[in-house]
C-alpha cells in the first residue's frame, strides 16, 4: 500500500468519526427538542442529522474503494469486456453442448414450475369464495391480463391469449432480473428473443387463418380493390414476415443496451464500484424490463388483432 | 467511424419521442380524466420511435465487433 492510499484511508476513517460524533449529538439533540413545539428548529436540526449520516455512507464507500483498488491492483482505463453473441460451447450436459442462457432459461422454467406446483396443491386449495388476502392479489393479476388481452384481440382470442402472455410477462422480468446478480439475461441473447417473436408470429398466422379462412385472409390482405391485390398480398407478405424479426431485434437490443451501460458503468468506476451499480441496475435492469414486456406484449397483442382484420362489409 | 454514423440515427428517436411527450403533455393537460388511456398510447408510441435507435446500436455493434 502506498502512502497516498494511506492517507486516503486516513481522511476517510476522519470524515466518518466526525461524521458519527455529529449523527450522535443531533440525534441527542432532537430528542430533547422533541417536547417543545418549536418545529423549525427541530426541522433544521434533522437536515444536519441526515447530512451526517450520508457522509457517513460516502466516507465508508470512498474508503471501501480505496481498499479494493488496492486489492485487485489499479484497472487500466475504461476496460469493458462484452460480446455480442453468448457463447454456445460453455456447458456440456448429457452429451449436447448448451450456451450459458439456455441453462439461465431453464433455472427460469425450473423456478416458475416450482411455483406453480406449490400454488396448485397448499394456495389453491385453501381458496374460498370470498376472496381474502393473498387470493385477491392473484385474481387482481389474472383479471388484469385477462382484460387487457380482450380489450385488445375480442373475446374469443383474448381468452385463450391471456395465459400465454401473462407466462411471457413473468419470464420476460424474471430473466431480466437475472442480470442483478452479475449473469447474463436470457433475452440478452438473440437467439431467444427471436424465438419468442417466432411464436407470436406462428400465433397470428394461426389466429387470422382460422377467424377468416384461407381465401378470406388473402383477400383481407390484398385491401379492397381488386386490381392492386396482386401487388399488396407480396407487400403484405414481406411486412408481416418482418414482424418476428423487428420484435426480436427491439427486446434484444434493449436487453443488450442496459447491459453495455452498466459495463461501462462498472468499467468507469473501477474499485470504487461499490454499491453504486447496484442502485443504477434497479433502473437499467428492473423497471427498463418491465416497460419492455409489457411492449413486448401489447404489439404482439396488436399484430394478432390486425391478422384477424377481415374486409368491411360494404 | 461507420458505427459513428450509424448511431446518428439516435438524434431522430430523441425528437421523435420528444414531439410525442409533447403533444401527450398537452393532451393530458387539456383533458386530464384521459391522462391513463393517453399514457399507455405514450408508452406505446415511445417504444417505437426508440426502436429505430435500438436497431441503429444493434448495427453499430456488428460494424464495430468485426
Amino acid at each position: 500500500m502506498s502512502t497516498a492510499d494511506l492517507i486516503k484511508i486516513g481522511a476517510s476513517v476522519v470524515i466518518f468519526i466526525l461524521c458519527l460524533v455529529g449523527n450522535i449529538h443531533f440525534k441527542g439533540v432532537i430528542k430533547n427538542f422533541s417536547n417543545e413545539v418549536d418545529k423549525k428548529t427541530i426541522k433544521k436540526k434533522k437536515k444536519l442529522k441526515t447530512l451526517c449520516f450520508s457522509g457517513m455512507l460516502i466516507s465508508i464507500w470512498f474508503a471501501l474503494g480505496v481498499f479494493i483498488t488496492w486489492f485487485s491492483g489499479k484497472h487500466s482505463a475504461m476496460h469493458i469486456e462484452f460480446s455480442m453473441f453468448s457463447d454456445r460451447s460453455s456447458v456440456e450436459l448429457f452429451g449436447l453442448k448448451l450456451g450459458e442462457t439456455t441453462i439461465y432459461t431453464m433455472i427460469i422454467v425450473l423456478i416458475v414450475t416450482i411455483l406453480c406446483l406449490i400454488f396448485r396443491f397448499f394456495v389453491f386449495p385453501k381458496f374460498k369464495d370470498k376472496p381474502e388476502g393473498f387470493q385477491n392479489v392473484i385474481e387482481l393479476c389474472v383479471e388484469t391480463v385477462e382484460n387487457f388481452c380482450i380489450d385488445a384481440t375480442g373475446k374469443k382470442a383474448g381468452k385463450s391469449l391471456a395465459p400465454y402472455m401473462f407466462a411471457l410477462a413473468i419470464y420476460l422480468v424474471l430473466s431480466a432480473s437475472f442480470e442483478l446478480f452479475g449473469l447474463r439475461a436470457p433475452t440478452s441473447d438473440l437467439v431467444v428473443t427471436f424465438s419468442m417473436g417466432l411464436i407470436t408470429f406462428i400465433l397470428l398466422n394461426f389466429f387470422g387463418f382460422k377467424k377468416l379462412g384461407i381465401g378470406g385472409r388473402f383477400k383481407a390482405m390484398g385491401g379492397p380493390m381488386v386490381a392492386m391485390r396482386p401487388i399488396m398480398i407480396p407487400m403484405k407478405i414481406v411486412s408481416d414476415i418482418a414482424i418476428p424479426i423487428s420484435l426480436a431485434c427491439r427486446l434484444f437490443g434493449n436487453m443488450l443496451g442496459g447491459m453495455i451501460v452498466m459495463e461501462l458503468l462498472k468499467g468507469a468506476l473501477g474499485g470504487y464500484a461499490a454499491g453504486i451499480p447496484g442502485i443504477a441496475g434497479l433502473y437499467f435492469n428492473l423497471f427498463h424490463p418491465l416497460i419492455q414486456a409489457y411492449i413486448f406484449i401489447t404489439l404482439s397483442l396488436t399484430f394478432i388483432d390486425e391478422a384477424m382484420e377481415g374486409l368491411e362489409e360494404e | 467511424m461507420g458505427s459513428a454514423i450509424a448511431m446518428l440515427t439516435a438524434l431522430g428517436a430523441g425528437f421523435g419521442m420528444c414531439f410525442a411527450t409533447a403533444k401527450a403533455v398537452e393532451s393530458v393537460a387539456r383533458q386530464p380524466e384521459a391522462a391513463s388511456k393517453i399514457q399507455t398510447i405514450l408508452l406505446l408510441g415511445c417504444a417505437l420511435a426508440e426502436s429505430t435507435a435500438i436497431y441503429a446500436f444493434v448495427v453499430a455493434l456488428i460494424l464495430s465487433g468485426k
